[in-house]
């Protein structure tokens, strides 16, 4: 076997993989403090990239400029999002909260395809046509962006969950919330946080990939399902996990699509989630706590 | 106290019994439709209900057809057969439209065609391109489905001769979305191949709305075909013109390639020269017709046509001239209309439907030279 066909795949698989990560682990923070599954989570990374295009092309914003405001005001949205609805799911059904979000996601995507029409958008930038070539290896430039844009965001979701007071105080509300409570952390600032870093993520995602795949109002679905599958693999609310479960789920679907017919590779996702469903319930990271 | 009440019931049925009658001839006549206006192909159903209602449009301004004015109601199929059946059954038990429209996609067409057929309204095909819609219709037993555009199997055999005489046939890789499709285009290909005695030497599918195609690109890349057939359409095509580019695919494209929708900076590189494409249509075609409905469509939508507006609009006149035959603008007379169409298209040939009630217009050849795209031929279908 051709080594430098291995090592692209291998390459190929870790960009994907952490594409994957930057949009799972919004998804998974969100999950993992408020216990809701944002089902819109992939429209608001459609929105992201959307706002990346008109700030871009219409407006005439440089790249790095639009990645700052397109996460700060998917930041503002998530906080938003949260005072606005699901702080009222506080205590409420689990059935309520993928009704709510899964409403949200129809609205997002059927607004969208009013407002922008489905026509798929290219979001140019100077390096939209760059690429690193190395040998026989080549990686888009934007690809690597968004590579180093997603091991940064990891880098600081990290720091903060770990290394800073309001850190701690997501992971005890994700643990307990009653006792968080009783301790003096007020649970509502915490999730309203917790949701506008989800958001800001799913944001930041949409910005770094929009130079990478077409824009369009059904961007999101199809990355949605496969981070619903990789928060589970990873430990369902497990930000960590799940960040590693999609770099493994990436690589190992280009590694199997070098070899498999396509269809195969699709399942993968969803073969592997059931397969750690049936092994491993709490997910390959998971320790029964969250965050 | 009863023949009151009868009298009072009579009263306003003569009444309403004259305006009930006058409505039934000075309505508008009314036309169905079923298109994706959303998910993953909704770009085309976009399009396709703007080449449609620009040709009703253009009627209307004419004063319409019978005396009465032409509208079209658009229901939303999302590319999904069943979601189709549903909207197509309910429009059909209205008994409102003397004939449906389209489908787009060949899945929802060759779904909506047994419903057509129970209720004996005529189904007008304009872009779904599965050869099984024509082998299905006419003598292939639904009289009620007549198909404008080519079938993939006629169009991808004009286009293997083409190469076949280039000598550029025998080492060719597919790729295409897991639908009726993309399976229509492996199957007419295999076919046309078949018939020179060569065959596809790698075939594989992706799911409709993948966004990423690294991996399969890369293997393409490394079996080192001559040329790459790829079906793909609307983001689809996008994502995989990038990504092959990105990956400095270095094997030019054949099949239904969109050249019309391949990004400009890759066209002016070069970089997809020796590309050849088959189309039943191209917004360049010299043709007055053609200028006039290009520049018509441009100053309404703001965007150039392409292929499927094309086939909406002209599928549309066609079946607005066989309402306007049939004289009294009833489902069986203009499906008996629409048999005996001889139509005039905008590609300068004179169209009749055949046995199979399918129109074989011209296809064009188109080629990528120098970073630029040229019609190299024109062959019947």
């Amino acid at each position: 076997m051709d080594v430098s066909f291995f090592v692209q795949l291998l390459l190929n698989g870790i960009v994907i993989g952490v594409i994957y990560a930057l949009i799972a682990m919004g998804l998974s923070l969100i999950f993992g403090v408020l216990e809701i599954v944002n089902f819109a989570h992939g429209e608001f990374y459609m929105l992201g990239a959307m706002l990346a295009y008109f700030l871009t092309v219409n407006w005439g914003f440089g790249y790095w400029a639009t990645i700052v405001i397109v996460t700060v005001v998917a930041l503002m949205v998530g906080y938003v999002l949260y005072e606005g609805l699901l702080a009222s799911l506080r205590g409420e059904s689990f059935e309520r909260s993928i009704l709510l979000t899964l409403g949200l996601s129809m609205i997002l995507q059927n607004g969208a395809v009013f407002f922008f029409t489905t026509t798929p958008k290219m979001m140019e930038t100077p390096f939209s046509y760059s690429n690193v070539v190395v040998g026989d290896l080549r990686v888009p430039l934007a690809r690597l962006f968004a590579l180093g844009l997603g091991l940064a965001a990891f880098g600081a979701l990290y720091f903060i969950l770990y290394r800073t007071r309001v850190g701690k105080a997501m992971r005890g509300v994700a643990q307990n919330r009653d006792a968080a409570l009783m301790v003096g952390i007020d649970p509502r600032a915490v999730s309203r946080l917790a949701v506008a870093i989800g958001i800001g993520l799913s944001g930041l995602a949409g910005a770094a990939l929009a130079p990478v795949y077409a824009v369009h109002p059904l961007m999101g679905f199809s990355f949605v399902f496969k981070a619903f599958a990789i928060i589970i693999i990873g430990g369902l609310g497990n930000v960590s996990g799940a960040a590693i479960a999609a770099v493994m789920l990436g690589v190992l679907e280009s590694l199997a699509g070098g070899f498999l017919p396509l269809a195969m590779v699709d399942a993968l996702a969803f073969v592997s989630m059931i397969a750690v469903l049936l092994l491993r319930p709490q997910g390959l990271f998971g320790r029964g706590v969250r965050v | 106290m009863f023949s009151r009440r009868v009298t009072i019931a009579a009263t306003i049925l003569a009444i309403l019994a004259p305006s009930a009658f006058a409505q039934s001839t000075t309505d508008p006549i009314v036309i169905g439709a079923s298109t994706p206006l959303t998910g993953s192909v909704s770009h085309f159903g976009q399009h396709a209900r703007w080449g449609a209602e620009l040709a009703i449009a253009e009627a209307n301004a004419k004063g319409g057809v019978l005396g009465r004015k032409i509208e079209i109601d658009f229901q939303d199929n999302r590319c999904n057969p069943a979601e189709a059946v549903k909207s197509v059954t309910q429009m059909l038990a209205t008994k409102k439209y003397v004939a449906i429209f389209d489908g787009l996609c060949s899945s929802v067409a060759l779904a909506i065609m047994p419903l057509v057929e129970r209720a004996g309204v005529p189904f007008i095909v304009a872009n779904a391109s599965a050869t099984s819609i024509a082998e299905k219709s006419g003598v292939g037993g639904n009289k009620w489905t007549f198909k404008v555009n080519p079938t993939d199997a006629s169009m991808l055999d004009a286009l293997i001769g083409w190469l076949d005489k280039a000598g550029k046939a025998g080492n060719i890789a597919y790729l295409g979305e897991d639908t009726d499709y993309g399976r229509a285009g492996s199957a007419g290909l295999e076919a046309a191949l078949k018939k020179r005695n060569q065959k596809l030497v790698m075939v594989d599918y992706y799911q409709k709305g993948a966004a990423d195609f690294t991996s399969v690109l890369t293997k393409i890349k490394a079996k080192k075909p001559g040329l790459l057939a790829l079906y793909a359409i609307d983001a689809d095509f996008v994502n995989t013109i990038r990504q092959w580019y990105s990956l400095g695919g270095g094997i030019p494209l054949t099949g239904r390639v969109l050249v019309d929708q391949v990004p400009k900076e890759i066209m002016a590189s070069g970089f997809l020269d020796g590309t050849t494409s088959v189309q039943p249509y191209d917004p360049s075609v010299d043709t007055a017709a053609n200028k006039a409905f290009v520049e018509a469509f441009t100053k309404k939508y703001n965007e150039a046509p392409m292929l499927i507006s094309f086939e909406s609009y002209e599928t549309i006149n066609i079946l607005i001239d066989a309402i306007r035959r049939s004289g009294d603008a009833s489902p069986a007379a203009i499906r008996d209309a629409l048999a005996s169409t001889k139509y005039k298209s905008m590609l300068d040939t004179t169209i009749e439907f055949d046995a199979n009630n399918l129109i074989h217009n011209n296809a064009i050849i188109f080629e990528i030279k120098g970073g630029k795209v040229v019609i190299v031929g024109m062959s019947k279908t």
